[in-house]
């Protein structure tokens, strides 16, 4: 059965990007704009194999997102990946306290985005 | 960097314009109250999400240049700086130069260098301006966190080494490591793809009993060799997201050190070992399958190339077979080519965002169409005369489905008038600094929807309006306080649906058109005679006579005699209409009426002779039945006729288009008084069939040009009808001397 990845992220073509690497790569993915949507999407025990989320969103950015979801049995174990532009300690170490697995660094190609995903997920 | 997300361009350029439009009108909000974060946080998010996605293509220049603005953007949010008029004035300035650099991208266009180093130079001292330097600052930070982005976030194994070193591993992970998402057996996966990886051993030692067990935690410890090419660096790498927390040594051992060793040593409990783990599968694409002969050494290098230079082409073997002739081969391969080249093409046609709901709702549509197309299908097979009631009401239901089909499918194309209004805040703000008077500038109706193309088509001529507005319409504010008005002016721009056509007002309580200085104006420039006598609506219009301007002198916003005319002409090209309503010393307003899309119109059938032909309704004026002497001959002009007093010119159209009409004599025909750009024409016809919406196929695109037709369009009985072009109408008039006086 194909994986299910939840792609959170305000600019649709971010989404776009990161929907459609991870469709090649054999992904069903579920979109979503911002944090809100994202939680709305998966409510209803939805589970997901993988989450890659942005972090400054509106409504509700993505370290709010990963507290939320951390919270759920559903994704209690699920690998979340943060999509983030600064590669600086402060963010990365949010991101981590809140519970993310990971981190991709923007700009990335699909060919990386793949590898950061393969040291999180078997494939 | 080069990659396969080039496709999303164009969805990146959208976006980004969009984000232009969100930053400027939020710096514009911004500088009526400065203290509002949440307005910050919006336009600080815009300019994020511009060099987040910018750096995907490869815009370094657009990535940077945001990534300067963002810095200024988050000291001015987190109240390291406070929002001044420099700082806005500033931040308008860049979002100028970054639809500049992001235009640049687009187009590969030269960049104005200069304006964007001073700029960037501008951000920088701002940026600096209050800050102790001492201090590592966030500012500084963010300037290296904006080089690394461009590189490479994972650091890559390191070149060519020298042969191959020797690992040997110890890691104890944080129990949280699960509630994580993070899983031990991805790590040893990857290990084992940098090379050899061997005596994997776990230590459980530290495992409680099991009541007290926690199984959410991780209570293991590892050990293992690994045997790789790579460097420690890339070792490290694997561990990158599970370092904090864990205990981790990275020895490079002695080459074959005795893994039992170690074993006694620890005193560890043995695992089963792990069975050897396969290298991480490649994502690349799968082998030509001679590669995987040549490398497992079925088939040498020699044979393989033998073998592939006796594979045939298609083409070739069909013709072989005789199954094809070499020409239809050709033309095949042509219209391969061809086919090649068009999808390259396809690419740079325009997208449309579609919200998701619309599609979907599309989609539930679509299905009840099927569904009574099954039952439609299903009654026709055994239809029997009783059940015609039913027939009915399915085909009733099935126009239901078309009509709301038709709607919604519309509706995709329709996007709230407020993007093309968008620009006009800070176009007002500008424009008031430089003419020097005080503007107010009112929004209304920007959530009414139109057609994308005449969306994207009307930004330029509203513009036009808006800067004639401040500069001809509102007076200074020293004329208006002696007139007895508010020091402020006011435009205002306003959209609302009328009918089928959408209607958009431009509107100023300035002074009004001066009928006078018009007049004169008019006169001096040839446009009328001196004893010509007009009424006021057609004075009103004259300002849209090319080359007609009565601003005494040429200012930097308008007045250059350009524009008006064209205003007029780009409107008409989208089968609108302009009109003026004045009041001197009041204000004007110009009310533009565009129809809601360009493929659909609403149209008037008419019949002449046995002949179909369809009127644009916005055209028509008026329909008469003229009393004989109403219509009279004058000499080497033709035709006009006489409609209270003003004389229009006649055609006939059954000789226009050659046919033989049901009346020859103009007082038991109709007469349709017809109007474009404020000529009028009356054009009789035999009969006024009705009215109902055509959607309009082109002449050019199926046919060729014809004099006098806009397109054609098929009839509810299955004819082709002809859409009449009003303005090639009176071109024929002309022509045909049957201009009246």
């Amino acid at each position: 059965m194909a994986k299910t990845a939840l792609v959170v992220d305000d600019s649709p073509t971010m989404r776009q990007m990161v929907a459609y690497t991870l469709t090649t790569a054999g992904f069903e993915v579920v979109e979503a704009e911002h944090g809100k949507d994202a939680v709305s999407k998966v409510t209803g025990g939805h589970k997901m194999d993988l989450v890659v989320t942005d972090l400054n969103m509106p409504e509700m950015d993505g370290i709010a997102l990963i507290k939320e979801l951390r919270k759920m049995p559903s994704f209690k174990f699920t690998p979340i990946l943060m999509l983030t532009t600064e590669s600086s300690e402060e963010k990365k170490k949010d991101g981590k306290a809140a519970g993310a697995t990971g981190w991709i660094v923007k700009p990335f190609n699909p060919e990386l985005m793949l590898k950061v995903i393969a040291k999180v997920l078997p494939v | 960097m080069s990659n396969d997300f080039a496709q999303f361009k164009d969805a990146f350029f959208e976006e980004a314009g969009e984000h232009l439009a969100i930053i400027e009108e939020g710096l514009l909000q911004l500088e009526q109250s400065p203290g509002d974060l949440d307005l910050l946080n919006k336009i600080f998010r815009s300019a994020h999400s511009i060099k987040g996605t910018s750096g995907m293509f490869g815009f370094a220049a657009v990535a940077q240049f945001t990534h300067k603005m963002e810095t200024l953007l988050d000291q001015l949010r987190t109240g390291q700086k406070t929002v001044t008029p420099v700082v806005t004035d500033l931040f308008l300035r860049a979002t100028d130069c970054l639809k500049t650099l992001i235009e640049a991208a687009k187009t590969d266009a030269a960049v104005d260098e200069d304006t964007v180093q001073q700029i960037t130079a501008d951000l920088e001292a701002m940026q600096s301006g209050e800050q102790p330097a001492a201090e590592p600052t966030h500012g500084k930070r963010g300037e290296t966190s904006g080089t690394d982005q461009i590189s490479s976030p994972l650091p890559l194994a390191s070149g060519p080494s020298s042969g191959m070193h020797h690992f040997v591993v110890d890691w104890t992970p944080p129990s949280w490591l699960f509630q994580r998402g993070l899983d031990p057996l991805q790590v040893f996966k990857e290990l084992a793809g940098l090379g050899v990886l061997s005596n994997v051993i776990v230590d459980s030692s530290a495992l409680p009993d099991i009541a007290d067990m926690d199984p959410e935690n991780c209570y293991l410890r590892w050990t293992m060799d690994l045997a790789t090419a790579k460097e420690q660096a890339a070792v490290e790498t694997v561990f990158e997201f599970v370092r904090e927390g864990s205990a981790l040594t990275i020895k490079e051992g002695a080459q074959g050190e005795e893994p039992g060793a170690r074993d006694n040593e620890r005193g560890s409990s043995r695992s089963p070992r792990a069975p050897g783990l396969p290298p991480s599968e490649s994502l690349d694409s799968p082998q030509p399958i001679g590669e995987i002969l040549i490398e497992s050494g079925v088939v040498s290098r020699d044979t393989l190339d033998k073998a592939l230079s006796q594979q045939k082409r298609v083409g070739e073997i069909l013709v072989e077979q005789h199954a094809a002739t070499p020409q239809q081969i050709s033309q095949a391969l042509q219209k391969q080519q061809d086919s090649a080249a068009h999808v390259k093409k396809g690419t740079d046609t325009a997208s449309i965002r579609v919200d998701t709901a619309k599609i979907d709702k599309l989609i539930n549509l679509v299905g009840e169409l099927v569904i009574t197309q099954s039952m439609l299908s299903d009654l026709s097979a055994r239809f029997e005369i009783s059940q015609l009631s039913v027939l009915l009401e399915r085909v009733a239901q099935l126009e239901r489905n078309t009509r709301e089909i038709q709607e919604r499918i519309m509706g995709i194309r329709m996007l709230p008038i407020g993007t093309a209004f968008s620009r006009f805040p800070r176009l007002v703000r500008d424009l008031s600094g430089k003419a020097g008077k005080k503007i107010q500038l009112l929004l209304s109706g920007e959530e009414t929807e139109l057609d994308k193309t005449v969306i994207e088509s009307i930004g330029d001529p509203l513009t036009h309006l808006v800067r004639n507005s401040a500069d001809h319409g509102l007076e200074p504010p020293g004329e208006r306080i002696a007139a007895g008005k508010s020091e402020q002016g006011t435009i205002h721009l306003n959209a609302f649906h009328e009918g089928g056509n959408i209607c958009i007002t431009v509107e100023d309580d300035g002074r009004g058109l001066n009928r006078e200085k018009i007049l004169a104006k008019a006169i001096k420039q040839g446009l009328i005679a001196e004893n010509d006598k007009l009424g006021d609506d057609q004075i009103w219009l004259l300002i849209f006579k090319p080359g007609f301007s009565t601003a005494e002198k040429v200012t930097d916003v308008s007045g250059r005699g350009v524009g008006m005319d064209v205003v007029k002409r780009n409107i008409e090209a989208l089968g609108g209409t302009v009109s003026i309503k004045t009041a001197l010393g009041k204000g004007t307003t110009f009310t533009l009426k565009l129809p809601l899309t360009l493929a659909i119109i609403e149209g008037m059938t008419i019949r002449v002779g046995h002949e179909t032909y369809i009127l644009p309704m916005l055209s028509i004026v008026e329909s008469i039945q003229p009393k004989a002497d109403t219509v009279k001959t004058i000499v080497g002009k033709g035709e006009v006729m006489n409609v209270r007093g003003t004389y229009h010119p006649m055609m006939r159209l059954y000789e226009v288009f050659g046919l033989q009409p049901e009346y020859k004599d103009p007082a038991k025909a109709i007469l349709l008084i017809l109007e474009t750009e404020g000529e009028r024409v009356a054009v009789m016809v035999d009969e006024i069939l009705g009215q109902q919406q055509v959607v309009i196929k082109s002449m050019e695109q199926n046919f060729r040009k014809v004099e006098g037709i806009a397109g054609a369009t098929i009839l509810g009985d299955g004819t082709v009808g002809f859409i009449l072009d009003v303005r090639g109408l009176l071109e024929l008039a002309r022509h045909g001397n049957l201009v009246a006086a």
